[in-house]
């Protein structure tokens, strides 16, 4: 059983790294923009599937990075890689201070003020704010990142960089898993009372759960901006944030094949059908309602009970 | 030596007085009970001790110093663990889980250790796997380890609650109700459980209706009803007192 | 100044459409806490159902009776609507975890907007104009049309008789008792899943009330109109205190009157955003709304 789940992955991985030697044009497009939304779905993930706050919000963040790339580059010129320190802590910080006043708040109140913070973080895209986010048109002719001097200019090479940006995030969440934070967020998302009583802080790892969601979207929305070499507010509303909010629910909390499958349903297959354009989104309606129906607790859902064999044995 | 103690700690609800200037003194090394009557605020008072709710009055001292209000991950972090009446376990999750979470605030890694380990950081995730391993042993839990909680019979999933409060490594162990749902031969294994936790140094405060078990396990008693202590002392002394008897079972007027 | 007592008009009438599509959120979200992402699309969907009646089955006739009945029908068909969509969405999912029941929500919104897009196009559709007299009124500088007093006027009527029926009726004190415990409900003899269905008739059939009244007063009706209003009453009824009748009609109101006085005096580009930020502060500082109640968890 192990042993299939590897070699599933392996092959999962050795698809991804020939991808663009296969397709290209408006294919290899969506295999950015699906390693991109992966992304972000993995650190909504964070927010929602692990810690369990209804963050109906996420886009935000992702939408930040984005802007800072584009408003420093832009607007100040700063080469792209240099661009992606701030959007990632800047974020984050950010995340921190909107997390602080409403981790405690119920489910469902959460869920309306991440909404509410999402609709608020649009009007001050859309009314141009400081003079730097550009309004409703957003700000175009953000550069190609340039490494000693080459510019990555070719999709081929975004997909890498994407790509290299898909790994990493794995690597954390990975990490995340195996330590103390990411048990912490289980534990806290099942039962806040208990958690407490046996010494976890749990204000502070729900905050802790946004800021690490809100820097890995923030590092997406970089490769977003580079991807489309322009930014506008229409890509981060609320409708983007539901997105992400039902890739998590859809693939399966916590599960980081469930939330690629969720991305994949959520995403890709839509791309695929596009060609019968109209009744689109009506199909995508009903595949999540049957989806959730046929498995409320996601199409791969997160199974618990992992733990050193060491442990379980005499 | 006094370890915890509660001065004239009251507890309101909107109208309800739940518990009323309540003075109690554990000492270390004492298996200490408080029993009363249903509703008479026990549980209120743990709660208070626990930090889940703030008294109105009062005060709450712990190894001398004021705990009174702090977050309960606070008090717990000083070493006053507790379990709960209904249990609260992780339920999806393995006992190995459960008791893992008990090492969490014994584990040295930091905030950054969520994106990267460091040598460090990985030999505490080891070492505290090993605590979590030594602690099934100890409670004899090793065969249930994957086993999800909400899958277990209520006798181990009382004792798998207890062995994740152990892993806090406490020095004062509160149990609210222990003995609740178990049958004859589980309440013998638990004061057996109980023993040998007081072997291990760690202090005990229980609430428990098994008066049996209460006799026999504790050292000394606070007698609480309509959240006031009617009385105190050793088990033989309470359970010759007049108002603890009539309190339990009605006075003799009460029969006409 | 005589723009305040505008504004105050407009902010009523636009308020007493949020406060009855409010009404029907609030009061799945009592019995089911659930929050009903689809409602909004229903909405949407009424008023253009309204016009299609009116059209090709009253024939355009503007009288009174057309009118009433073009009212009934819309309302009768949305609430069919509003119980299919919960056998075909919710229902199966009473016993997942919450969160699928959302998505599951926001899947059939998606398909009620997009149905509404496949059947009337993607561009406006126009609702019929001629459906009441076209009267005016001046009072002293501040324009009152027949079309918002009827809407004030019908709603409060309707607020009022759910506020009574509620309170006052066996079928509502039913619903109250489910909307605490369906458990204890059902062992004293209530039947749940008639009541569930119930609430959604209601909900729907105010919801549709509020789709042909923003047809009427609005004119320019969309297949994506449902998320805007929806959203909107829905911050309204969280406002209230979701599960809180008489807090969604409240919620509505203020909304409204909040919105119209932040577009007439500050800006109306930045409306949504001083909307939203007082439902946060109001959130944060009241967590269970301006009449919610607070709920208390035993340990």
């Amino acid at each position: 059983m192990k042993n299939t789940k590897n070699l599933l992955f392996i092959l999962f991985f050795a698809c991804l790294i020939i991808y663009p030697f296969v397709t290209e044009g408006r294919w290899l497009a969506v295999g950015i923009t699906f390693l991109i939304f992966s992304i972000v779905a993995l650190s909504e993930d964070i927010v929602l599937g692990r810690a369990g706050m209804f963050d109906m919000g996420h886009a935000i963040y992702f939408g930040m990075g984005a802007y800072i790339c584009g408003i420093l580059n832009y607007h100040y010129g700063l080469p792209i890689f240099a661009t992606i320190p701030f959007a990632i802590i800047i974020p984050a910080l950010i995340g921190i201070c909107l997390a602080a006043p409403i981790v405690h708040l119920r489910g469902d109140y959460l869920l309306v003020t991440t909404l509410g913070l999402n609709m608020v973080f649009l009007q001050v895209l859309e009314n141009d704010a400081f003079g730097l986010t550009g309004g409703p048109n957003g700000i175009f002719g953000i550069d190609s990142p340039s490494i000693f001097g080459f510019q990555l200019m070719s999709q081929t090479s975004i997909y890498y960089m994407a790509f290299i940006f898909f790994i990493i995030t794995l690597l954390i969440i990975k990490n995340l898993e195996h330590g103390k934070a990411g048990r912490a967020f289980h534990y806290l998302s099942q039962d806040p009372i208990a958690s407490q009583s046996i010494g976890i802080n749990v204000r502070f790892y729900r905050i802790l759960a946004f800021a690490l969601g809100a820097g890995i979207a923030g590092a997406a929305g970089v490769l977003f901006a580079i991807q489309y070499g322009a930014i506008s507010p229409e890509a981060f509303t609320f409708k983007e944030s539901v997105l992400f909010f039902a890739i998590v629910l859809v693939g399966g909390p916590s599960s980081i094949p469930g939330i690629l499958i969720g991305t994949f349903v959520m995403f890709v297959l839509p791309e695929v059908f596009r060609q019968f354009d109209t009744a689109r989104y009506l199909v995508f309606g009903l595949a999540m309602i049957f989806a959730m129906v046929l498995r409320p607790n996601g199409i791969l859902p997160f199974k618990f009970g992992k733990f050193p064999k060491f442990v379980r044995e005499k | 030596m006094s370890l915890l103690k509660l001065s004239g700690v009251t507890k309101v609800f909107g109208g309800l007085t739940a518990v009323n200037r309540l003075d109690m003194e554990i000492s270390e090394g004492q298996i200490f009970g408080v029993i009363g009557p249903n509703g008479a605020g026990k549980t209120t008072v743990f709660n208070c001790i626990t930090g889940i709710y703030t008294p109105e009055g009062g005060k709450i001292s712990w190894e001398g110093e004021d705990i009174t209000g702090l977050q309960p991950h606070q008090i717990a972090t000083r070493g006053v663990v507790r379990t709960f009446q209904t249990i609260r376990l992780f339920s999806k999750m393995s006992v190995a889980e459960n008791v893992m979470s008990g090492r969490h605030f014994r584990s040295k890694q930091k905030w950054w250790n969520t994106i990267f380990h460091t040598p460090k950081s990985y030999k505490d995730e080891i070492a505290n796997w090993q605590h979590v391993k030594e602690n099934l042993k100890y409670f004899d839990l090793i065969d249930y380890a994957s086993h999800p909680t909400n899958s277990l019979p209520y006798g181990i999933q009382r004792k798998v609650e207890i062995a994740r409060a152990m892993a806090t490594e406490p020095r004062l162990l509160i149990l609210d109700e222990p003995a609740a749902g178990l049958n004859d031969s589980e309440t013998l294994a638990l004061v057996e459980l109980i023993y040998g936790i007081r072997k291990q140094g760690v202090t005990v405060l229980l609430i428990e209706h098994d008066m049996d078990l209460v006799m026999e396990l504790t050292d000394y008693i606070t007698v609480i009803n309509f959240g006031e202590k009617i009385a105190e002392g050793t088990p033989s002394e309470i359970q010759k007192n007049p108002q603890v008897i009539e309190a339990y079972l009605g006075s003799e007027e009460d029969d006409d | 100044m005589d723009i305040f007592f505008q504004q105050i008009i407009n902010g009523l009438t636009i308020g007493s459409l949020y406060a009855l599509i409010a009404l029907g959120y609030t009061m799945v979200y009592g019995i089911l806490k659930l929050i009903n992402f689809a409602h909004g699309d229903l909405v949407a969907l009424s008023a253009f159902i309204g016009m299609t009646v009116f059209a090709k089955i009253l024939g355009g006739d503007a009288s009174l009776f057309a009118v009433i009945a073009l009212f009934l029908i819309t309302m009768a068909v949305i609430a069919m609507a509003g119980v299919a969509l919960d056998k075909a969405a919710y229902k199966p999912l009473r016993n997942a975890p919450r969160l699928s029941a959302v998505v599951s929500a926001l899947g059939a919104g998606l398909v009620i907007q997009n149905g509404i897009m496949l059947t009337w196009g993607p561009n406006v559709n126009f609702f019929p104009g001629d459906l009441v007299p076209n009267i005016v009124w001046n009072i002293g500088g501040t324009v009152v049309t027949f079309i918002q007093m009827l809407i004030l006027v019908l709603s409060l009527i309707l607020m009022i008789a759910l506020y009574l029926f509620i309170n006052k009726t066996k079928m509502g004190t039913a619903i109250r008792a489910s909307a605490i415990d369906k458990d204890a409900s059902r062992l004293m003899g209530i039947n749940v899943d008639r009541v569930i269905s119930l609430v959604f008739i209601i909900g729907s059939a105010l919801g549709a009330v509020g789709g042909i009244f923003i047809g009427m007063h609005y004119r320019g009706i969309t297949f994506e109109m449902g998320w805007q209003y929806g959203l909107y009453a829905f911050v309204a009824a969280i406002m209230g205190g979701i599960g809180n009748i008489p807090g969604a009609m409240l919620g509505g109101i203020l909304l409204g009157l909040f919105n119209a006085l932040i577009a007439g005096y500050v800006s109306s580009t930045w409306t949504d955003a001083f909307t939203f930020l007082l439902l946060i502060l109001i959130i944060i500082f009241r967590p269970t709304g301006i009449l919610g109640e607070r709920v208390a968890e035993k340990v």
